[in-house]
């Protein structure tokens, strides 16, 4: 990883096309300008994270580890009962 | 109106209760409705499921079955997006129902994204995964089922038990 040391009005530059401006520094925090062409998506790095973990979620659950965490969360003694999408019958209510 | 889903079969649903993602979720971009549905047998989870694509339903919790103390703190272009006041956060269990999407790995504990709640106004039926802003929140908050909780007592031998 490249380190730089900027201040506040200072800038870092990617390439021709990309520039980053250190706005603001406060304690705990810094706002950051970025100028970037519209084909370079800019995007903070939690919707990365969320976006990877979204596609890991929707690769299902089985339904046994599915079971066992519904017991953890209502605090139960393990017992072997399966329910899950696929082992799970009619769903009943739509909040 | 029906719907045949990959995980329930058909299932029976009212419009009404169908909830719009404008933005569809960050890597579903273009899932825009999703009906939540429980099942008594298995509360508190709540799936997520797809009416766009059958075989897409996320396993969810209600953020406070997690985190009691649980705190939003929605951007204001996601309160925009829920057509929700941008001055304030919006009141949970009420005005919204905040759900984390849980993700179950091979080898390792199941964990919730706190970090970015699906957040369903539960009045005009617009949702949206909103990414919270100044978090301190993971979006792999471990959940119980991982054995860490409950571990025995490496000293006596004994698990967690009352005194009598």
């Amino acid at each position: 990883m490249l380190i730089v040391r900027r201040r506040a009005g200072q800038a870092v530059l990617i390439g021709d096309l990309v520039e980053i401006h250190v706005l603001e520094i406060a304690p705990g925090r810094v706002k950051l300008g970025v100028v970037a062409p519209r084909e370079i998506p800019v995007l903070r790095a939690e919707v990365k994270l969320t976006r990877e973990t979204n596609l890991a979620a929707a690769q299902g659950v089985p339904a046994e580890k599915l079971a066992e965490l519904v017991r953890r969360l209502r605090g139960e003694a393990p017992r072997r009962r399966a329910a899950a999408p696929g082992a799970a019958g009619e769903p009943s209510e739509q909040p | 109106m029906q719907f045949c889903t990959r995980h329930f079969g058909t299932i029976e649903y009212d419009p009404e209760a169908v909830f719009e993602f404008p933005a569809g979720l960050p890597g579903f971009e273009d899932q825009h409705r999703f009906l939540a549905l429980r099942q008594p047998n298995i509360e508190p989870i709540v799936f997520l499921q797809s009416l766009d694509r059958p075989d897409l339903c996320f396993i969810t919790l209600p953020v406070q079955t997690i985190e009691p103390g649980y705190r939003l703190a929605i951007s204001a272009e996601d309160l925009r997006l829920l057509g929700l006041p941008e001055d304030r956060q919006p009141e949970m269990g009420r005005q919204v129902l905040c759900l984390a999407i849980v993700a179950v790995a091979e080898g390792r504990p199941p964990t919730a994204n706190l970090l970015a709640p699906v957040v369903l106004n539960l009045e005009n039926r617009r949702a949206v995964q909103a990414i919270l802003s100044d978090s301190p929140y993971s979006h792999r908050h471990p959940l119980p089922g991982g054995g860490e909780e409950d571990t025995v007592c490496s000293s006596c031998g004994a698990g967690p038990a009352r005194r009598s």
